[in-house]
């Protein structure tokens, strides 16, 4: 799996995975990161397919849910562009930490930890982090 | 759900004492790439033959678009056969003026557009091409065509790798904006399995996998992996 530059995207593609949803994760995160920047034009469908050897109509699928999540827009005749509006990248960001704080806490139930457990791991984790003692 | 545009109901085709196919079941769906994957010798050529009315079935039944498959069925197909040759004699040009007067659909403009794209000179004869760019020339006269369904047999199989990916950078070109359904065969997926979003896995003249490429990659991972596994078998002999 290597990592592919389109434009100021970058991709890591691992045709073990379904598609879709790796293009979508990956232009999700480059947005909310500001890798590409709000108002910024994203490559054309055809040439993310190309560049990643990829069927054109899985492209636009990624793009049409991206258009939905509003955060890209398309104009007409000139191509797709991130939104220019820094509160929707702001509120997309936090739907997504949210998400994924709801599905790792999904997680932590199944191993049967409550809050407190979670919190002490985490912090622990922390520490470990910035030199101190490993978990 | 559409109606399928070509349907293989318990096909079986025999050479002599050779079976082809095996009680073949499978339905292409509308619209989509579909990979056609296996083993030389597993029936993907039959499946194709068959489709395009060239070979009749011995038992069980095809249909496009829900009729027998013959001449009024292949107005409708562009395909493009396994090891296919052109005549050495003509030009690119005259190719396309050919293909102009007797391919239904045949989009000139569409032609010349993907023979630029894919590095073909419209004023070389195809005798003086290699293997590669003939198998090029011979893809465009196939898909620039305005037509429901395109069968591409084996398009990459013995060709150079710059023309391996001239075809299929010209493929994903074609594909964009058009709702046609493509039937690619492979026995050799690397670098292709992007491009298929159905696929059918054959083995001795059956599908024994059929089904969205993305579930597949979801439930076993990648193509190439399954193809591996499934046909470690054949590989082995």
């Amino acid at each position: 799996m290597t990592e592919q530059k389109v434009g100021p995207l970058r991709f890591r593609i691992d045709f073990s995975q379904p598609l879709y949803e790796q293009i979508l994760d990956q232009v999700r995160s480059a947005i909310a990161k500001g890798e590409i920047g709000l108002g910024e034009k994203m490559p054309s469908v055809r040439e993310l397919a190309q560049e990643l050897r990829m069927n054109p109509n899985t492209v636009m699928r990624a793009y049409m849910e991206l258009e939905r999540d509003g955060l890209t827009e398309k104009r007409r005749g000139q191509g797709t562009y991130v939104t220019a509006s820094a509160d929707r990248v702001r509120s997309f960001r936090a739907q997504l930490a949210e998400r994924y704080i709801d599905s790792f806490l999904a997680q932590m139930e199944s191993l049967g930890l409550n809050w407190e457990d979670v919190e002490a791991y985490v912090r622990r984790k922390r520490g470990a982090g910035e030199g101190g003692e490993s978990l | 759900m559409t109606e399928p545009v070509i349907t293989f109901e318990r096909v079986t085709k025999r050479y002599g004492k050779k079976l082809a196919l095996d009680g073949l079941d499978v339905a292409i769906p509308a619209g989509r790439i579909v990979g056609i994957l296996g083993p030389n010798g597993c029936g993907k050529s039959s499946l194709f033959r068959a489709a395009a009315g060239l070979i009749r079935p011995d038992e069980g039944n095809v249909r496009v678009f829900g009729r027998e498959p013959g001449w009024q069925t292949n107005r409708d197909i562009a395909y493009l056969p396994d090891r296919a040759r052109w005549y050495p004699n003509l030009t690119v040009a005259q190719t396309f003026d050919w293909g102009q007067t007797f391919l239904p659909g045949f989009d000139r403009e569409d032609a010349e557009r993907l023979a630029a794209a894919m590095e073909i000179d419209p004023d070389m004869k195809i005798g003086g091409m290699s293997r590669g760019q003939e198998a090029r020339a011979l893809l465009i006269l196939c898909i620039a065509r305005d037509v429901p369904v395109v069968m591409l047999d084996e398009p990459f199989a013995g060709i150079d790798v710059v023309s391996r990916e001239a075809i299929i950078a010209g493929l994903i070109e074609h594909l964009e904006d058009r709702s046609q359904t493509m039937l690619i065969s492979t026995h050799d997926i690397r670098e292709v399995e992007g491009l298929f979003d159905y696929t059918v896995m054959m083995d001795r003249g059956r599908a024994i996998w059929t089904g969205d490429t993305e579930r597949l990659r979801a439930e076993y991972g990648s193509l190439h992996d399954v193809f591996r596994l499934l046909y470690r078998k054949e590989w082995k002999r």
